[in-house]
C-alpha cells in the first residue's frame, strides 16, 4: 500500500486524490454526494491533531479525525506529511 | 379563472433557497412540520399572471439517497406530491458540487428548471456559466437570479410556468454503461409487474435507489406481488461494487459537461484559507470563540436593558391602573393584575434578552461563523461523549432551551439527538437570571456577579458532566464523526439575519405564549382561593401545597413560600421571583422583598444559595418540556427529564447546605 495514507495524515496546503472510503451505507452515499469519492481531488487547508478542514470542488468541509481516517488518499504533493510522525500512535 | 400550481425549491445546504423562497413569497408564508418529522415545512403562495402559486421549501440536501430525515422529506415530497415543477437552486459561485443533486433530481423525472443563484457572486469573481449549453446538455431550462437582490425572479416564475404546462418532458437520464443498465432494465420489468408501485414512483429511479442498496426504497416494495422476483434480482455478489460504479459514473458524466458549460468553474478559492487558519487554530481557536461569546452576552444585555426598562413601565403603568379599582367586579381586577400581567408579563420582559442573543446567534450562523465554532468545539464535545453539533444548541440555550432544542434536529444520529436534548436544560436560560440577580444581590453583595458566573458555569458542568453519564450507561455509543459543510463567509445581511431570529424567536412566543398565560391563571388561582383568603397566603391554596410540600424541603432548609415558589416555577422559572414577592407580601417590588428576605431569619447566604443551584437545575419549564415532548416524541425521556432535574437539583442543593457552612465558617 505505498503510497497510500489516511486524509487525517496530510498536512495543511497538500493536496492528494481519494483512492478508497472505508465507510458503507448511508454515510458513505452523503460522502459522494458531498462530492468525496474515489478519484476526487481534495486539498487540505488546515489540521489540527487529525481533524481537517480541506475542499472539494471549491467546496469546504471540516471533519473529525475519526472521519478523516475512513478516507484513503494517495498521489499527494508533498512526500512525507509532517504529521505522519507522532500521530501514527495514537 | 385562476390556474393554482406548486413549485417545490430543492438544492444543497447553504445556496440562498431560502433568501429565494422568501423573495418570491414575502410574507404570504405559513410554517409548519411535515407529517410525521419534525423537520420544518415552510410553504408559501405568490401570484404570477393568471397563477395562483404554492411554493414549498423542501429541506437543503446534498443528494436525494435516505441519510437523514431531510432527505427522506425532499424526495417523499418530490414523489408522493408530484409538485408541477421543480426550481433547482444553485450556488452559481460553487457550481460543480450542486451537479450531483442534478443528476439526482433528474433521474425523479420531475419538470425541473435550475436557478443559478448567487450569479453576481460569481460574475464578479469571474466564473462564467453558459446557460445556452447548460440547456442544451441537461435539458432543464437556466435562469440567472440574484436572491439577495431579487433579481430574476420574473423569469424564474415565469419559466416555471411554462414548464408546467409543457407536456410531455424530455427525460434526459444517465446512461451508466451496458451491464448496468441491463440489470436496471430487468428490474424496471420486474416492478411493471405491479403496475400500482410502478404508476407510484418512476420505476427507473425506483431501480436505481434499489441497485443504490437505498433501505428506504427497499421498504417501498413490502407488500408489493413484485417484491419477491425483485429482490431475486438484487441479490449479487457485486452490488456494493454497482453502487460505486454508477457513483463514478455520475461524477464522470459531471465531469465531462463542466468544461462545456463553464470554463473557469474548475478553480481554487483561497480568500477564506486564512481566516479558518485562524479562527480554527489550534491555540486560537477557542479563545477566539470565547471571546466572542462573551462579547456576544455583552451586547445582549446592554442593548437590551432599555427594552425591558420601556416594557416593564408599560406593565407597571397596566397592573397601577387595574390596582386603582377602575374594573370591576374585584376578582377580575385581580387576574388581570396580579394574575396575568404578573404572570405573563414577568416572561414577556426577558423577550428583548432572547431576540438580540438569537440575533447575534444569527449573524454569526450567516456570517459562516458557527460552522467553524462547532469544528473548533468537535474535539472537546467528542471526549465528553456529544458531536459538534450539539454545541449550537448548548449556545442557544443560554438564550432561551426552547428555541435551542429545536436547533438539535441538525444531529442526524438518535442517541447524539437525545442526549443534546436532555441535557439542554441545564443550560442557564434568560428566565433564571431574574432569580439570581435578585438572591446573590441580597445575599452575596460585593460578589453578586462573580456568583452569578459561577451559577452559568455549574449548569455548563452539569450538562457535561450529564452527557458523560448517559454516555456510560442509559445511552451507550459514540458519538458520530464530524463532517460538516463550512459555508465561505459572507457578509451577512440585515433582512436575512432578522428573519432568521424572528423563525427562532417567534417559535418561543407562540409555544410559551400559550403555556404560560394558562400557568399564570392557574397561580392566580391557587393563590386567590377558597374564597376570602388573603392573596398568597398561608390559608389559600397556593399556601396549603406548600406546607403539604415542606416536609420534601425541609433537609434543604426551605420553607414552605419557598416550596410555593418552586412549584410556581415550573410554570416560568422567573416566576419564582413573582411568587416570593407575593407570599412575602412585597408584591413585584424587589426593594421591599430584598428587605422582607433579609429580615426572614431562616433565610440565609448558604439558603439563597442552595435555592439558587436548585433553581438553575430543576426541571425544565414547562414550554421546555412541551418542546421535549414534541422532539423526542416520547413520555419517557420527557418525563425522565423531569425526575433526572429534580434528583440533580435536590442532591447539589443538599450537598451545599452541608458543606457550605463549613466553608464559611472557616473563613
Amino acid at each position: 500500500m505505498t503510497g497510500t495514507m489516511p486524509l487525517s495524515f496530510l498536512s495543511p496546503g497538500t493536496e492528494a486524490t481519494v483512492v478508497d472510503v472505508r465507510a458503507d451505507g448511508g454515510l458513505l452515499r452523503r460522502l459522494v454526494a458531498m462530492g468525496i469519492y474515489s478519484s476526487s481531488r481534495v486539498t487540505v487547508v488546515c489540521s489540527d491533531r487529525g481533524s481537517l478542514i480541506i475542499t472539494v470542488a471549491g467546496t469546504r468541509y471540516a471533519l473529525s479525525k475519526g472521519m478523516a481516517m475512513k478516507i484513503l488518499v494517495g498521489g499527494y504533493t508533498h512526500e512525507t506529511p509532517e504529521q505522519l510522525t507522532g500521530e501514527r500512535a495514537s | 379563472m385562476k390556474k393554482t400550481i406548486r413549485i417545490a425549491l430543492a438544492g444543497n445546504p447553504n445556496v440562498g433557497k431560502s433568501t429565494i423562497f422568501n423573495a418570491l413569497t414575502g410574507s404570504r408564508q405559513h410554517v409548519g412540520n411535515w407529517p410525521g418529522v419534525t423537520v420544518e415545512k415552510k410553504s408559501g403562495w405568490v401570484k404570477y399572471q393568471d397563477y395562483e402559486i404554492e411554493v414549498v421549501d423542501l429541506p437543503g440536501t446534498y443528494s436525494l439517497t435516505a441519510y437523514s430525515v431531510d432527505e427522506v422529506v425532499a424526495r417523499d415530497y418530490i414523489i408522493d406530491e408530484k409538485p408541477d415543477v421543480v426550481i433547482h437552486v444553485v450556488d452559481a459561485t460553487n457550481f460543480e458540487r450542486n451537479l450531483y443533486l442534478t443528476t439526482q433530481l433528474m433521474e425523479l423525472g420531475v419538470p425541473l428548471v435550475m436557478a443559478l443563484n448567487m450569479s453576481d457572486m460569481a460574475e464578479k469573481a469571474g466564473t462564467a456559466i453558459n446557460r445556452a449549453s447548460m440547456k442544451k446538455f441537461f435539458e432543464i431550462p437556466v435562469v440567472r437570479t440574484v436572491g439577495s437582490r431579487a433579481e430574476g425572479l420574473e423569469e424564474l416564475l415565469r419559466t416555471a410556468v411554462q414548464e408546467a404546462e409543457t407536456s410531455p418532458h424530455h427525460e434526459h437520464a444517465i446512461g451508466y454503461g451496458d451491464a448496468i443498465e441491463r440489470t436496471i432494465s430487468g428490474l424496471v420489468t420486474a416492478l411493471g409487474n405491479d403496475p400500482a408501485l410502478a404508476a407510484r414512483y418512476p420505476p427507473r429511479w425506483l431501480a436505481i435507489r434499489l441497485l443504490e442498496g437505498d433501505d428506504n426504497a427497499k421498504g417501498k416494495l413490502s407488500g408489493s406481488p413484485a417484491q419477491a422476483h425483485v429482490l431475486a434480482l438484487l441479490n449479487t455478489p457485486d452490488l456494493a461494487e454497482t453502487e460505486a460504479a454508477m457513483a463514478d459514473r455520475r461524477y464522470e458524466v459531471i465531469a465531462a459537461l463542466l468544461p462545456q458549460v463553464c470554463t473557469t468553474c474548475v478553480k481554487e478559492m483561497n480568500s477564506s484559507d486564512l481566516i479558518d487558519r485562524v479562527i480554527t487554530n489550534r491555540y486560537l481557536g477557542i479563545p477566539i470563540f470565547l471571546a466572542l461569546m462573551w462579547g456576544a452576552f455583552q451586547l445582549t444585555f446592554a442593548v437590551a436593558a432599555p427594552f425591558m426598562a420601556a416594557i416593564d413601565a408599560l406593565f407597571g403603568y397596566c397592573a397601577g391602573l387595574l390596582a386603582s379599582g377602575t374594573v370591576e367586579p374585584a376578582w377580575l381586577g385581580s387576574l388581570l393584575g396580579d394574575g396575568i400581567i404578573g404572570g405573563v408579563g414577568s416572561v414577556i420582559i426577558f423577550l428583548p434578552n432572547i431576540f438580540i442573543l438569537l440575533f447575534i446567534l444569527s449573524l454569526l450562523e450567516d456570517s459562516g461563523y458557527l460552522a467553524r465554532a462547532a469544528f473548533v468545539m468537535d474535539r472537546l464535545m467528542y471526549a465528553i461523549g456529544l458531536p459538534g453539533k450539539s454545541f449550537i444548541p448548548m449556545l442557544i440555550g443560554l438564550g432561551c432551551n426552547v428555541p435551542a432544542i429545536m436547533a438539535t434536529r441538525t444531529i442526524e444520529d438518535k442517541n447524539d439527538r437525545l442526549i443534546t436534548i436532555l441535557i439542554n436544560p441545564f443550560m442557564s436560560c434568560g428566565a433564571r437570571l431574574p432569580v439570581f440577580v435578585l438572591l446573590a444581590g441580597i445575599f452575596f453583595t460585593a460578589d453578586a456577579g462573580t456568583m452569578v458566573f459561577f451559577l452559568y458555569l455549574l449548569g455548563i458542568a452539569v450538562a457535561i458532566g450529564s452527557a458523560w453519564l448517559f454516555r456510560k450507561t442509559i445511552l451507550p455509543g459514540k458519538p458520530a464523526p464530524f463532517l460538516m459543510e463550512m459555508p465561505p463567509y459572507r457578509l451577512p445581511t440585515l433582512a436575512t439575519s432578522v428573519r432568521h431570529m424572528w423563525d427562532r424567536g417567534s417559535m418561543y412566543i407562540r409555544k410559551a405564549g400559550g403555556i404560560i398565560l394558562t400557568g399564570a391563571v392557574i397561580v392566580w388561582f391557587l393563590a386567590s382561593f377558597p374564597y376570602g383568603v388573603e392573596y398568597g397566603s398561608a390559608e389559600s391554596y397556593a399556601g396549603m401545597l406548600g406546607h403539604l410540600l415542606q416536609p420534601i424541603f425541609a433537609p434543604l432548609g426551605f420553607d414552605w413560600k419557598i416550596a410555593v415558589a418552586l412549584l410556581f416555577g415550573f410554570i416560568a422559572k422567573e416566576i419564582v421571583v413573582g411568587s416570593l414577592g407575593i407570599l412575602y407580601g412585597a408584591g413585584e417590588d424587589e426593594g421591599t422583598l430584598a428587605a422582607a428576605l433579609l429580615a426572614d431569619p431562616s433565610f440565609g447566604p448558604v439558603t439563597a444559595f442552595a435555592l439558587m443551584v436548585f433553581v438553575l437545575l430543576y426541571m425544565p419549564c414547562i414550554a421546555a418540556l412541551a418542546v421535549i415532548k414534541k422532539e423526542t416524541g416520547s413520555w419517557k425521556w420527557t418525563l425522565f427529564s423531569v425526575g433526572y432535574g429534580i434528583t440533580v437539583a435536590y442532591i447539589l442543593a443538599l450537598i451545599i447546605v452541608h458543606i457550605a457552612p463549613v466553608i464559611i465558617g472557616r473563613i
